[in-house]
C-alpha cells in the first residue's frame, strides 16, 4: 500500500511539472471558450447532448413497455409461459451490447432485404432498438422482483374480499409494486444513458461520436475525453438527483401521510 | 339447522408431508366452531381449505351447498360469502382504512361507492374505531389493525367468517380488545370457524371445539366437556400446557 502511495505521488508530481512547463503535454486551448476555435469545439461537443438524451429516452420508453410484456408471462401458473420469460431474459442478457448493435445495424437489414421488405435502419433507430431490447431483459427482471416482493398475504386478502385475479393485480398488487419498481427502473435509465455511447461506433452523432471526431482533427484526446466524461457526469448526476427525489416522494407516501 | 360447511375425508399434502389426514367436519348455520391444537397440527391448513386458499388433495368439501373444485363459477359463487381474518391482518398498506373496507364491496359485489362508504362506517363503528377511517393502516396499533381487518371482512356481509389465529400476532393488551369484538359478532348469529389458542374465548363463544394434532381431528366436543374431561391423552396434555401457563 505504501509503495502505491509513492507511485501515485510521483505520478502527480510529474503531471504538474508537465502542466507548469510548456512542454506541450497539455493543450486545454482546444476547449478554451475564450478563443474562437475553442468555443466552436465546445459547441460541437455539447451539441451531442440532444441526440444522447433523445436516444436514451426513446430506448428507455420502449424498454419499459417491452420489459412489462416480457415480465407478464413469469406470473403465469403455466410452465410454458414462465419458460418463455426465462428464455428471453437469459438469452438477451447474455448478449454483449456491442455485438448486438452490429447485428441489428449490419445484420438485420440483410434479413429484411431477403424477405423483400424495404425497411431501412439508420444509426439512430439501430441504436434505439438495440438499447431497448438489451435493456428490456433487465427491466423485465425489475418488474418481476417488484411484483413478487409484495407478500403472499396481500394476494390472499384480495382473494378473500372477492376480487378476481385481475382486480387483485390492478387494485392491490400493482399500486404497491410500482413504488418498489420505479426507483430501480429510473436507475436503469442511467445505464441506458451510459450505454448509448456505443451508438458512436455505428456513426450516430451523439456525445461520444462528436468527441471522437474532434479528437481526430485536433489530436488532443486527453482534454476532449475529459470534457466528454464531464458531460456524462453532469447528465447522470441530474438523472440520479431526479431518482432520489422520486424515491423520497414514493417513500414518504408509503410510510406516513393520511 | 342447515349445514353450511361439510368436510368429508379430506387430506392435503405439502410434498410428502401430510398436513391433513382424512378430516371430517360439519358446521351448521350459526354455529361457532373453535379449532385448537399444537402448532403444525393442520388447523390453519384446514380453514384455508374452506375458502380455497389451499386446494385439498383428497375428499370433498362442500361450502354453502357447493362442492369446492377448480370450477371458476363455483368458486365465484362462494367467494364473497366466505370471509377471512388473518393472523398478520393483511391490510392493504397503500389504501386508507375506509378504502380497505370499501374495495371489496365496490369491486366484487358491485355496490355503489356511497352505499359502500355507509356500510364501511357502520362496521367501523361496530369494531369501535370510526375515528380512524381516513388514516393509513400502518398508523394504527396492532389491535386496531386487526379490528379493521375484521370490519373489512364484515363489509362483504359474508355468511361464514373464518379466523386464522386472529390474536397470535398481537401484544397481550390488544388481544382483549380484538376478542371482545369477535365475541360481539358471535352473538350476532353469523357462522364462525376460529383457529385460536385463547381457551377463555373458546369457553365463552364456542358451540363446538375441535382438537387437532398431526393433521387429524382427535376430538370434537362441546366446550364444557372438552375442558372438564378431554377424551384423549393428547388433548389432556395440550390443555394442561395451555391452561397452566
Amino acid at each position: 500500500m505504501i509503495k502505491l502511495k509513492y507511485i501515485l505521488a510521483l505520478f502527480f508530481i510529474f503531471s504538474f511539472v508537465g502542466c507548469s512547463g510548456n512542454s506541450g503535454n497539455w493543450g486545454w486551448y482546444v476547449i478554451d471558450p475564450t478563443t474562437k476555435s475553442g468555443l466552436a469545439n465546445i459547441k460541437f461537443l455539447v451539441g451531442g447532448f440532444g441526440a444522447t438524451i433523445l436516444l436514451s429516452l426513446i430506448a428507455a420508453l420502449i424498454s419499459i413497455i417491452l420489459g412489462l410484456i416480457v415480465a407478464l408471462p413469469s406470473f403465469s401458473n403455466n410452465v410454458f409461459f414462465r419458460s418463455l420469460n426465462r428464455i428471453y431474459v437469459e438469452f438477451i442478457r447474455a448478449i454483449p451490447l456491442l455485438p448486438m448493435l452490429f447485428w441489428v445495424f449490419y445484420g438485420l437489414p440483410v434479413i429484411f432485404q431477403s424477405l423483400g421488405l424495404k425497411i431501412q435502419i439508420d444509426a439512430f433507430w439501430g441504436a434505439v432498438i438495440t438499447l431497448a431490447i438489451s435493456d428490456s431483459a433487465f427491466t423485465a427482471e425489475i418488474y418481476r422482483a417488484g411484483i413478487q416482493s409484495i407478500s403472499k398475504g396481500q394476494r390472499e386478502a384480495a382473494q378473500t374480499i372477492g376480487l378476481t385475479q385481475y382486480q387483485a393485480m390492478r387494485y392491490v398488487i400493482l399500486p404497491q409494486a410500482i413504488r418498489r419498481i420505479l426507483p430501480p427502473l429510473a436507475n436503469q435509465f442511467i445505464y441506458i444513458v451510459k450505454m448509448s455511447a456505443f451508438a458512436s461506433v455505428i456513426g450516430m452523432q451523439e456525445l461520444t461520436r462528436r468527441a471522437n471526431e474532434i479528437v481526430v482533427t485536433e489530436y488532443r484526446p486527453l482534454e476532449i475525453y475529459t470534457l466528454l466524461i464531464l458531460e456524462y457526469l453532469i447528465l447522470v448526476l441530474v438523472i440520479s438527483f431526479g431518482v432520489r427525489w422520486l424515491e423520497r416522494k414514493l417513500g414518504s407516501d408509503e410510510s406516513n401521510s393520511n | 339447522m342447515k349445514e353450511v360447511i361439510d368436510i368429508n375425508n379430506v387430506s392435503k399434502y405439502f410434498g410428502k408431508f401430510k398436513a391433513l389426514d382424512s378430516v371430517n367436519l360439519r358446521v351448521m348455520r350459526g354455529q361457532k366452531v373453535v379449532i385448537c391444537g399444537p402448532s403444525g397440527s393442520g388447523k390453519s391448513t384446514l380453514v384455508r381449505c374452506i375458502n380455497r386458499l389451499e386446494e385439498h388433495d383428497e375428499g370433498d368439501i362442500k361450502v354453502l351447498g357447493n362442492f369446492l373444485t377448480n370450477d371458476r363459477l363455483c368458486l365465484d359463487s362462494i367467494k364473497s360469502k366466505v370471509s377471512m381474518v388473518f393472523q398478520q391482518f393483511n391490510l392493504f398498506p397503500h389504501l386508507s382504512v375506509i378504502e380497505n373496507l370499501t374495495l371489496g364491496p365496490i369491486k366484487a359485489l358491485g355496490i355503489s361507492k356511497k352505499e359502500a362508504m355507509k356500510r364501511a362506517l357502520y362496521f367501523l363503528e361496530r369494531v369501535k374505531i370510526p375515528e380512524q377511517a381516513f388514516k393509513k393502516p400502518n398508523l394504527l396499533s396492532g389491535g386496531q389493525q386487526q379490528r379493521v381487518a375484521i370490519a373489512r371482512a364484515l363489509c362483504l356481509e359474508p355468511e361464514i367468517m373464518l379466523f386464522d389465529e386472529p390474536t397470535s400476532a398481537l401484544d397481550p393488551e390488544m388481544i382483549a380488545e380484538v376478542l371482545e369484538v369477535i365475541l360481539d359478532l358471535a352473538n350476532d348469529g353469523i357462522t364462525m370457524v376460529v383457529v385460536t389458542h385463547e381457551m377463555g374465548f373458546a369457553k365463552k363463544a364456542a358451540d363446538k371445539i375441535i382438537f387437532m394434532d398431526e393433521g387429524k381431528i382427535l376430538e370434537e366436543n362441546i366446550p364444557s366437556n372438552f375442558f372438564k374431561n378431554p377424551k384423549t391423552h393428547r388433548s389432556k396434555k395440550f390443555l394442561d400446557q395451555v391452561l397452566n401457563h
